[in-house]
């Protein structure tokens, strides 16, 4: 490591808390009360910061918060273009721009009623055979001519390549193309999903982001290297101001900084995972997160702990602080007790 | 008979200017290792920026003090982590500064990569149009790789698909043949590595044979364009003179070399970063580009910006320690 040791002309300052809690729910309600205590000093809901190091250690806690209907936003997981019904909708567009994306056909050939992975198959060797001269520079898009060819397929098929051949118009916008595709989309949503309601949402939210597009390569483009909403995976019933708290996983709250940060479930076992503890540089990296995790704080750093959590995987109990910050005495970490 | 021998003035015009003339004054808006780090120009240069130390700033001011000293917008090049971190800075070099700063090329390596890949596919036997797979789709394609050569129906256990897209993507991204992966990662997959090759050279032809990219090929290849054509090489290393590069600590070593092919003709190369936070290597991110830059580059500049603008003092302290608990022992 690159010797360097990181300090600050601001005077003063509270000193960081080590916190263990009897078991994981205590370690819960101790957040959500000192939470409530951090706004009642005045610091709004958007100045705190929960981190943890796996996405799945926040569960419990996000039932604490919604019982104490304390409105929060969840970092790091899913990104919004990684649910299948936005993929569904972006494979349409692909081929779009595409006609040789075999995996995009694949999918939404699958999406057609009574189509199996043997006729999805031929469909799609023929559409590679008639390729060639459509694209012969492989520059433009292909024409809606290009798209007339596929005229002789079953019904359920060939309404597939109808809504393609007008979507395809040179004259449509992106926005206008999705437009087309959704209305050709949204009974295939009803009839796929359950929650259909709450995936048109995100479908809703796909057609807004269209509409900042002039061509359709750019959108696909950015879809696939710059996904739009990185990764919110819920939203919990923003309070009337849009106040709210923040949840992340510490990989997504890096360059970011809070007035107050809690960094919960700083357990043996699961920071560092169980997992890392065999490799010495996956140890180091794991201290490398508890690093980054301390430092998004500007005035207030909590570090909590269960201390009565059963591993499921090992069959052990596990019990001890994280290694990180075992050890280090009072001068630098008080150390509380959550009773 | 006095003589006055006539001298090769320098190509960049940089002698032209006077610091008087700066309408930022450096001075006295940032501190003495930021302004250290802004006013460096030529050669490699080395920043190690510590968590809240106006890291961003710093490369913000950089990106200014280029286009005062007369260097041209469109031949710096800033790579970052995000587009948005891109686009932020410099919106705020444009603010500091001027509109000029609009025309800087920034962004991800990702997105510049498939920027010149489209002008070039097809030198690499590729279409222009080709589509970029992202990390679920080029899974897909193996399953239907691994189904096709009936991998899927023995007796035998055989990697899933996410399994198998980790084990490429990291062999490509760290430069490490399968087989040693396989032996620490999956050692109970070790006796079907001719298998794995397999699916390995199929779902490589059939990216061909359908004109898709996923996202390691973006940067393979680039590498691979600029490490074959030398024209365009020289081509590109021409036009981007400055070279900044964000986040180093989290780059893999298809992107250190790109940075070094990118940069061959005039190693006027800053990276930006903190080895302290690299957190990424499950994406095949490594430490050791930042921690090898030196020697790559040995007469590289190294400046520490150390000075936290963000936390208090005892929040400072217990993450000082932390990192001093740390194995691996402090070099430089």
């Amino acid at each position: 490591m690159y010797y360097k040791e990181l300090y600050t002309c601001r005077a003063g300052g509270s000193m960081p808390q080590l916190v263990s809690t009897e078991n994981e729910n205590m370690q819960s309600r101790y957040v959500v009360q000192k939470i409530l205590e951090l706004r009642e000093q005045g610091v709004p809901l958007e100045e705190i910061a929960v981190l943890f190091r796996s996405s799945f250690l926040s569960f419990d806690l996000e039932i604490e918060l919604t019982k104490a209907n304390i409105p929060f936003v969840k970092f790091g997981g899913y990104k919004f273009v990684e649910t299948s019904h936005v993929k569904d909708v972006v494979s349409y567009l692909r081929v779009l721009a595409n006609p040789r994306d075999v995996v995009s056909w694949n999918r939404i050939l699958l999406l057609v009623d009574g189509v199996g992975p043997r006729t999805a198959e031929k469909v799609i060797d023929d559409i590679l055979k008639r390729r060639v001269a459509a694209t012969p520079d492989g520059q433009t898009l292909p024409t809606t001519k290009f798209w007339m060819q596929f005229n002789d397929y079953a019904e359920n098929v060939q309404k597939l390549f109808d809504v393609l051949k007008q979507a395809s118009s040179q004259n449509l916008a992106p926005a206008e193309k999705t437009f087309q595709v959704l209305q050709y989309y949204e009974p295939i949503l009803r009839g796929r999903y359950d929650d259909h309601q709450k995936r048109k949402k995100d479908l809703e939210m796909f057609q807004n982001i269209t509409e900042r597009y002039k061509d359709i390569d750019t959108l696909l483009t950015d879809l696939a290297l710059e996904p739009p909403n990185e990764s919110i995976v819920d939203v919990v019933s923003p309070g009337p101001e849009d106040e709210f708290l923040t949840l992340s996983t510490i990989h997504s709250a890096k360059g970011l900084e809070w007035n107050s940060v809690f960094i919960i479930y700083a357990l043996e076992g699961r920071f560092p995972t169980m997992r890392s503890v065999a490799s010495d540089e996956e140890i180091e990296e794991e201290r490398r997160l508890m690093y980054v995790a301390c430092t998004r704080a500007k005035d207030n750093l909590f570090i909590t702990y269960p201390m009565n959590v059963y591993d499921r995987e090992s069959g052990f109990i596990l019990t001890k602080p994280s290694r990180f910050i075992q050890g280090i005495g009072d001068q630098l970490l008080e150390q509380w007790v959550v009773e | 008979m006095k003589k006055f021998t006539l001298k090769q003035l320098p190509s960049d015009n940089l002698h032209l200017v006077h610091p008087q003339r700066f309408r930022i004054d450096y001075k006295k808006e940032l501190n003495a290792a930021q302004h250290e780090a802004v006013t460096s120009v030529n050669g490699p240069h080395l920043i190690i920026a510590g968590a809240g130390t106006g890291k961003t700033r710093t490369v913000v001011y950089r990106v200014a003090y280029l286009v005062e000293l007369g260097v041209k917008p469109d031949s710096i090049l800033l790579l970052t982590f995000t587009r948005k971190a891109a686009q932020d800075m410099l919106r705020r070099a444009a603010i500091l500064l001027d509109s000029r700063c609009e025309q800087i090329s920034g962004g991800t390596f990702h997105s510049f990569a498939n920027s010149i890949l489209r002008r070039y596919a097809t030198r690499l036997g590729y279409e222009a149009n080709f589509t970029i797979l992202d990390q679920g789709d080029a899974e897909d394609v193996i399953n239907l790789i691994r189904t096709r050569l009936k991998f899927d129906s023995r007796e035998k256990r055989f990697p899933r698909k996410e399994a198998l897209y980790d084990l490429y993507s990291r062999a490509v991204n760290t430069m490490t043949p399968t087989k040693e992966l396989l032996a620490v990662d999956y050692p109970q997959y070790l006796e079907q590595e001719t298998e794995i090759q397999l699916v390995h050279t199929g779902y490589v032809q059939y990216k061909r044979a359908n004109n898709l990219m996923d996202y390691d090929d973006l940067l393979v290849n680039f590498a691979l364009l600029l490490k074959q054509d030398e024209g365009i090489r020289a081509v590109l290393s021409d036009r981007y003179k400055y070279v900044m590069v964000d986040e180093y600590q989290d780059t893999n070593r298809v992107q250190a070399e790109l940075v070094k092919l990118l940069s061959y003709k005039h190693r006027n190369i800053m990276v930006v970063g903190d080895d302290a936070q690299c957190i990424y290597s499950f994406r095949g991110s490594t430490i050791k580009n930042i921690m090898t830059f030196p020697e790559e580059f040995p007469d590289c500049k190294i400046v520490k910006l150390e000075e936290n603008f963000r936390s208090t003092q005892p929040i400072l302290n217990l993450a000082n320690e932390i990192l001093k608990r740390g194995s691996v022992g402090s070099q430089t």
